[in-house]
């Protein structure tokens, strides 16, 4: 009996564990002033965190340091116990501007993600086109990125990320650099797929300068300060999926994350 | 001891004396080409016209305008000797920079917000006032942009110019660093030759730093240009003089303009294909005037028929070499350029090395190159695939590195996030980044190539030792046309140079807008 319970302890214990540890991340350019200073949080399974801060401060670079792109100047970002050095598979990146090979079509585009799967070829070119189907770009499979809107090329910068089935998304500022209505849609699909696990991602870290896409995603909040990036508040969220703008419980949590941000 | 001193003083003074005619023939270059750059540009038929004639003049090598010189400044006399000789070479020099910086202004008046002539509108701007303080400043980003190009095309024909020769005459001035670079090649003393090269290198990075980098720095300040260029890896790269030319002849050749809004007059809002329209216009026009004039003549007088076979085979044979010392350099460049660009870690070091080494024109190693292979059959053929090669090489390697600098860094960061290897990362990201670099570069290239083959191809020492002929190809149009030149046969001459602008043309028209079409469809 007691060890029964003392197995649940543990199970929850793992469940509960984080997925990425950011462990007292320092970075500095060399010689130069401090970018990021001491910054630690943690983001566990299902969970949807946002890092949120001014223009500038410095999100991008923690981002790219958890990705494995940047190394930190001290501190270490840890996936299920392992330092990251190099970016590693299971963890995904959404890029800001799309990050589309212009010189690609949709699908040799979404193909470079399975680039480390053993796969043939043809079951590549079938994986990444079912995708593309699913997402909802029938029809563009063999178009160049430029003859593609902006919400259908973060779709294609999507897929990309999640083809391989990866554990972790990170997303830079995924929504801002298409028009606020399809940032709307992009953001409602986002939190359908995750949601309803219909892809393989259950942790999200996504950095963005809005309050309001931060709250409408995110079960906790990571508030940073402006030069150099310090963390102010970590404010989690617990309003039901989908979450509706108008409501009162997300206003009031909106307003807390301004207080925070400005305080 | 005191002998070396001497000729470095020497050297000294003929460096100083070519690098005096180089500025004084880049300020009238620069007068020149804002008075036709901003005529060109503020009107519509005048551009239509001046333009796809700058083009051609553009393509045409540096001897074309030797009887003139001859005619206007040395034979008549009325200039004393030595004024008249510095007067020519000056004038041969502005002949091979002064296209480039027209483009330039052309360009950039054509490019200036519509809000700048507004302005000149509501506040009363006298037509003096609108070119000092609007038209003017405008151009002047260009201008300086387009001069540091045109001086390295100017010190590619620092030779040519200093020694110019029609008929029997061949005058060379008595000062001049690319007189007395010839002159040491031959007098068989290479350490003073490679002394004179040195001395060269040093005021070309001299210049490079002392005059183009400041001016450059200054006139960017206003922050009038460039603006639309995105955060990219290798800003902190070292300018080279290509990266100008790269986006001329892209903004040229692109004949997919995306419309831009802001621009002087609305009913311009595609100025290239307006200009398309207007080389169309014009190529027509002046192929019907010139196959009526060709054929009268050809009827008059028969022996121009063997003028024009001659010259029919003599650019065969000149397209089949340039040609392959092209395919040469794309083997060599594309790896090259690959690593420099994605793989080296010290890629700014290696093309400070290269653009030192780029800064030395081909013309200058023409006589050592020449000398070294002298013992190898086929050494004329020899000679001009080293020349073609040095004069292609470098617009490829420099236009593919400038261009790379407008790639998003992210796609860096996508080879790793996605782990992108080998082979994979060769064909879909790294050939496939390249390849607009690679097409603007050999456009260049290749027209560098064309300009190179009058030197490349028939060498002599005429101008100074009176006459050996060092090297020379069998066939080839670069010989025909200094053959047709050194004999006095002008009509030679003018059929050579008609039949090589016609070839140019055609192969812009019909290889390099066509690949470039298809190119911009996807790279946009």
């Amino acid at each position: 009996m007691e060890k029964a319970v003392q197995q649940t302890v543990q199970n929850i214990r793992v469940n509960r564990m984080a997925v990425v540890d950011v462990e007292h991340i320092v970075f500095a350019f060399s010689g130069n002033a401090t970018i990021i200073n001491d910054v630690t949080f943690s983001a566990d399974k299902s969970e949807f965190v946002s890092i949120i801060g001014p223009s500038g401060c410095g999100k991008s670079t923690l981002l790219r340091i958890m990705a494995g792109l940047i190394k930190p100047t001290s501190g270490r970002v840890m996936y299920h116990g392992r330092e990251i050095t190099h970016p590693v598979n299971g963890i995904s990146f959404v890029f800001q501007d799309f990050g589309l090979l212009p010189w690609l079509t949709s699908t040799e585009n979404v193909k470079l993600g399975l680039s480390l799967m053993t796969i043939s070829e043809e079951k590549k070119e079938k994986r990444a086109r079912l995708l593309l189907d699913k997402i909802g770009l029938h029809g563009f499979e063999d178009s160049y990125p430029n003859v593609l809107s902006g919400g259908m090329k973060q779709r294609v910068g999507l897929a990309r990320a999640i083809v391989s089935d990866p554990q972790v998304l990170l997303m830079d500022e995924p929504f801002s650099s298409v028009d606020e209505l399809t940032a709307d849609a992009l953001r409602s699909d986002v939190v359908d797929m995750l949601k309803n696990k219909k892809i393989s991602v259950s942790s999200v870290i996504m950095v963005t300068h809005n309050v309001e896409e931060a709250v409408e995603l995110s079960d906790k909040i990571v508030v940073l300060s402006d030069k150099p990036a310090v963390i102010k508040k970590i404010i989690s969220v617990e309003i039901k999926y989908p979450r509706s703008r108008r409501s009162k419980e997300f206003m009031d949590a909106a307003d807390n994350v301004y207080a925070a941000l400005t305080g | 001891m005191s002998s070396l001193v001497s000729l470095i003083i020497l050297l000294l003074i003929d460096a100083s004396f070519s690098w005096i005619r180089m500025f004084i023939a880049l300020f009238f270059s620069i007068i020149i080409s804002l008075i036709i750059g901003i005529y060109a540009a503020r009107s519509e038929t005048s551009g239509r016209i001046i333009v796809p004639i700058l083009d051609v003049f553009e393509t045409l090598p540096i001897l074309t305008f030797f009887p003139f010189v001859i005619i206007v400044f040395v034979a008549p006399g009325i200039l004393p000797t030595y004024i008249g000789y510095n007067a020519a070479v000056i004038f041969l020099i502005i002949t091979s920079m002064v296209w480039n910086i027209s483009f330039g202004v052309y360009e950039a008046i054509r490019t200036l917000p519509k809000e700048f002539i507004e302005v000149a509108g509501l506040y009363h701007l006298t037509g003096w006032q609108r070119l000092t303080k609007i038209l003017i400043p405008a151009s002047m980003p260009h201008v300086v942009e387009q001069s540091a190009l045109s001086w390295s095309i100017g010190l590619f024909y620092l030779v040519t110019s200093e020694i110019f020769s029609t008929g029997g005459s061949t005058l060379y001035t008595v000062q001049g660093i690319g007189v007395e670079l010839t002159k040491l090649a031959f007098s068989n003393n290479l350490g003073a030759y490679l002394a004179g090269i040195v001395v060269f290198v040093i005021f070309v990075v001299a210049t490079r730093f002392l005059f183009f980098r400041p001016l450059e720095k200054h006139f960017n300040k206003s922050g009038m240009h460039k603006s639309s260029e995105r955060l990219t890896i290798f800003k902190r790269m070292l300018d080279f003089d290509t990266y100008s030319r790269i986006l001329k002849l892209h903004r040229r050749l692109s004949s997919q303009a995306k419309p831009e809004t802001k621009k002087i007059q609305p009913e311009i809002t595609q100025t290239n294909k307006i200009r398309k329209r207007s080389y169309r216009y014009l190529y027509v026009m002046a192929a019907i005037a010139l196959i009526g004039v060709i054929a009268y003549l050809f009827v008059l007088y028969p022996i121009l028929g063997t003028y024009e076979y001659e010259a029919l085979i003599s650019i065969l044979a000149s397209l089949a070499r340039i040609w392959f010392a092209f395919a040469v350099i794309l083997i060599i460049a594309i790896p090259l350029c690959t690593f420099l660009i994605f793989i080296s870690k010290h890629s700014e070091s290696y093309m400070l090395l290269f653009q030192i080494i780029a800064s030395i024109p081909a013309t200058i190693l023409l006589p050592i190159v020449a000398l070294a292979l002298s013992p190898y059959p086929f050494h004329g053929e020899l000679v001009a695939f080293v020349v073609f090669f040095l004069s292609g090489i470098w617009y490829i390697v420099f236009s593919v590195i400038a261009s790379s600098r407008t790639l998003s860094s992210d796609i860096f960061d996508i080879k790793k996030l996605f782990h992108v290897k080998g082979g994979t990362a060769f064909r879909k990201i790294y050939l496939k980044a390249i390849i607009p670099g690679l097409v603007t570069g050999a456009v260049t290239a290749i027209a560098a190539e064309w300009n190179a083959s009058i030197v490349a191809e028939y060498f002599t020492t005429t101008a100074i030792y009176g006459g050996t002929l060092v090297s020379s190809v069998n066939i080839g149009i670069g010989k025909f046309l200094d053959t047709s030149l050194s004999s006095g046969n002008l009509t030679l001459m003018f059929i050579g140079l008609v039949n090589l602008t016609v070839m140019i043309i055609l192969v812009n028209m019909f290889l390099w807008k066509r690949l470039y079409s298809r190119l911009s469809k996807i790279y946009g």
